[in-house]
């Protein structure tokens, strides 16, 4: 187990993702103060989507979690210059929300474990042993990209 | 010793020419506490009376060399038992390692021959078996067929070296014992080793069970320092192993698929396994080791590795998730580990919220500065557009690089007037930062509040 004891992410991958996060958001457009409830809604899905990808970035190729995490961005970061062609439709915005579903399954071993699947990214095509290796990771990141959120929301929020 | 007597008892009734009595107290020796005997004087003498019925298949060196050792060996078995036992005492000095280097057998013998130390009596008892076996052996080569054979042991039919079947064979016929009984000692000489392991595979039925037995092991180090208590299983694959030794070097002859894997397999793990002296290294494979009153059959084994496998990530987990460490159970954990995914993937999208409601009033104007993307010691002093953006994200720069290079060199007040703005305010904060920051290099985690400054403090703090 390559996270022997240790809780704490590498600070070199911490770093990157808050610079990369930093910049993409950066990039984002924000709503003017009098904007509707959806633009904001919107908007904060993107700095979401940036923010998850900032993290598979800065991890790498190494995981396999953060390998599908890429694919997936990628997948879409071209599905979306092929929309962009096409006259905006309800189709595009369909296509967005395809991965935001997610099952309801009962609450067996079983389903315990597809659930587990669910929520790690390239759960899916994995064995049990691997699944929980990559939840392991991917749960020390997640705490990490969570704490740099907060600080920076915070830094955001009082300056 | 109780052994030594038992021993000293099978010589008299060797002597005494019943033979009755004497493999009965051979078998009675299994029961008995394990004595370190020289094991390889066993070996040569079922092996040099069917070296005739077998010189034919055998193509590979070390098999050549069986023939030449057996074959100077072959008239010793007339001589007197003495001579015998020390000649070829002599020779398993000597000529162990050619013997067996071609057929494999070395990791099973250089260990019992390692353990065991020399007793003459038990040697002579062993060499006593000798005649024995020339017994049976001169009755018939129709021995191959023997439905003793048969039975459980379709592929002993193939050996190049029919020993076993032999021994089999004669101990079947000659002694009534019950199997299961006798199967206690560790092996003292192959011949003992054949004969609980015929017992064993008789009693267990089949041969294939025995050879997948030990199609998955894996080295415990705990298992391997509570040896005395596993005596039993220990010597069912001491003595499977003779079998594997051998049917590995029939396999070469006659490949068949899966029985060739597994026995293959098997002597390679069971010769890891057994001796830390064996030289036979296969590292592919995983090692088990059966621990006591547990199946030992191949799909517990590999399922129980498994087993192991997941607790020990889930162990992992535990330490992760906070409040885990009540729980037992892997639905209970799983539940805990799912309920903290979710909960840090809503934390997330509450904080992209945040963000995005965030007043915009501070724009992310990082670009620019993250154009240049060179991170100078010193370098040229940056127009200040947004001084709530520009000096966090220099401040930013600077922890990037304060990894890479040696975090005394921000010390430097020089620097620090070079690359800041023009503002006090800014620079006593900046410099507070950096002087606590290196005041408390190691501490963990800050509550945030602490620092009002900028966003890097709070970044160095986590990388602490």
């Amino acid at each position: 187990m390559t996270l022997n004891g240790t809780d704490m992410l590498p600070s070199e991958t911490k770093i990157k993702f808050a610079s990369r996060f930093l910049r993409s958001l950066s990039k984002i457009k924000k709503p003017r103060s009098a904007s509707s409830l959806k633009e904001t809604q919107k908007c904060s899905e993107r700095i979401k989507v940036a923010a998850y990808s900032s993290m598979a970035h800065a991890v790498g190729s190494r995981r396999a979690w953060s390998r599908a995490v890429l694919v997936k961005l990628g997948s879409r970061a071209r599905q979306r210059q092929v929309l962009m062609r096409r006259k905006r439709s309800k189709v595009g915005k369909k296509c967005k929300r395809v991965g935001m579903k997610k099952k309801k399954i009962k609450n067996c071993v079983l389903g315990q474990e597809n659930k587990l699947r669910e929520l790690v990214p390239g759960g899916k095509s994995m064995d049990i042993l691997s699944l929980l290796e990559e939840t392991t990771h991917y749960l020390t990141c997640l705490s990490a990209q969570v704490k740099v959120m907060q600080t920076i929301a915070d830094y955001y929020s009082k300056g | 010793m109780e052994t030594r007597k038992k021993v000293m008892e099978i010589e008299k009734a060797r002597k005494g020419q019943d033979p009755f009595a004497f493999r009965c107290g051979l078998l009675d020796l299994l029961i008995l506490p394990p004595l370190k005997v020289e094991v390889h004087c066993l070996s040569p003498s079922p092996l040099r009376t069917l070296a005739s019925a077998t010189r034919r298949d055998r193509g590979s060196t070390g098999n050549c060399s069986d023939m030449t050792v057996l074959e100077r060996q072959r008239p010793r078995t007339k001589m007197q038992q003495d001579q015998q036992h020390l000649q070829l005492h002599d020779h398993h000095r000597q000529e162990e390692e050619n013997y067996f280097c071609g057929t494999g057998f070395n990791a099973v013998f250089s260990p019992l021959q390692l353990q065991l130390e020399n007793s003459q009596g038990l040697i002579m008892a062993a060499a006593g078996t000798d005649s024995a076996l020339g017994e049976v052996v001169a009755q018939a080569p129709s021995l191959k067929t023997d439905p003793a054979l048969v039975n459980g042991w379709p592929e002993l039919s193939k050996f190049e070296i029919p020993a076993m079947a032999y021994v089999n064979s004669a101990i079947s016929r000659t002694c009534s014992c019950p199997p299961s009984a006798s199967v206690k000692a560790v092996a003292e000489g192959k011949g003992k080793e054949l004969i609980s392991s015929e017992k064993m595979s008789s009693a267990s039925g089949s041969r294939e069970n025995l050879n997948k037995r030990k199609a998955e092991k894996i080295q415990n180090p705990k298992v391997v320092a509570e040896n005395n208590n596993h005596k039993d299983k220990k010597i069912k694959m001491c003595a499977e192993e003779g079998e594997s030794k051998i049917t590995e070097q029939t396999s070469t002859k006659n490949p068949t698929t899966t029985a060739n894997n597994n026995n293959r397999e098997t002597s390679a793990d069971t010769s890891k396994e057994n001796s830390k002296t064996s030289e036979v290294q296969k590292p592919d494979y995983i090692h088990v080791r059966a621990r006591r009153g547990q199946a030992t059959d191949s799909h517990s084994l590999a399922e129980r590795v498994r087993r192991e496998k997941i607790s020990e990530r889930m162990k992992y987990l535990q330490d992760l998730v906070p409040g885990c460490n009540k729980i037992t159970g892997k639905a209970g954990m799983l539940d805990e580990i799912i309920n903290y995914v979710q909960s840090l993937q809503r934390q997330v999208e509450f904080l992209s919220m945040k963000l995005a409601a965030v007043n915009p009033r501070l724009d992310f104007n990082i670009d620019d500065l993250f154009a240049k993307e060179v991170f100078p010691a010193c370098g040229p002093s940056y127009p200040t557009i947004d001084m709530g953006i520009n000096t966090p994200d220099m401040g930013l720069r600077r922890t990037i690089s304060a990894p890479v290079s040696l975090p005394e060199t921000f010390l430097d007040s020089s620097c620090f007037t070079q690359i800041l703005p023009p503002s006090t305010a800014w620079e006593n904060d900046l410099q507070n930062l950096y002087n606590v920051e290196f005041d408390q290099a190691r501490s963990t985690s800050y509550p945030s509040q602490q620092f009002t400054g900028p966003i890097e403090a709070s970044i160095l703090k986590m990388e602490m």
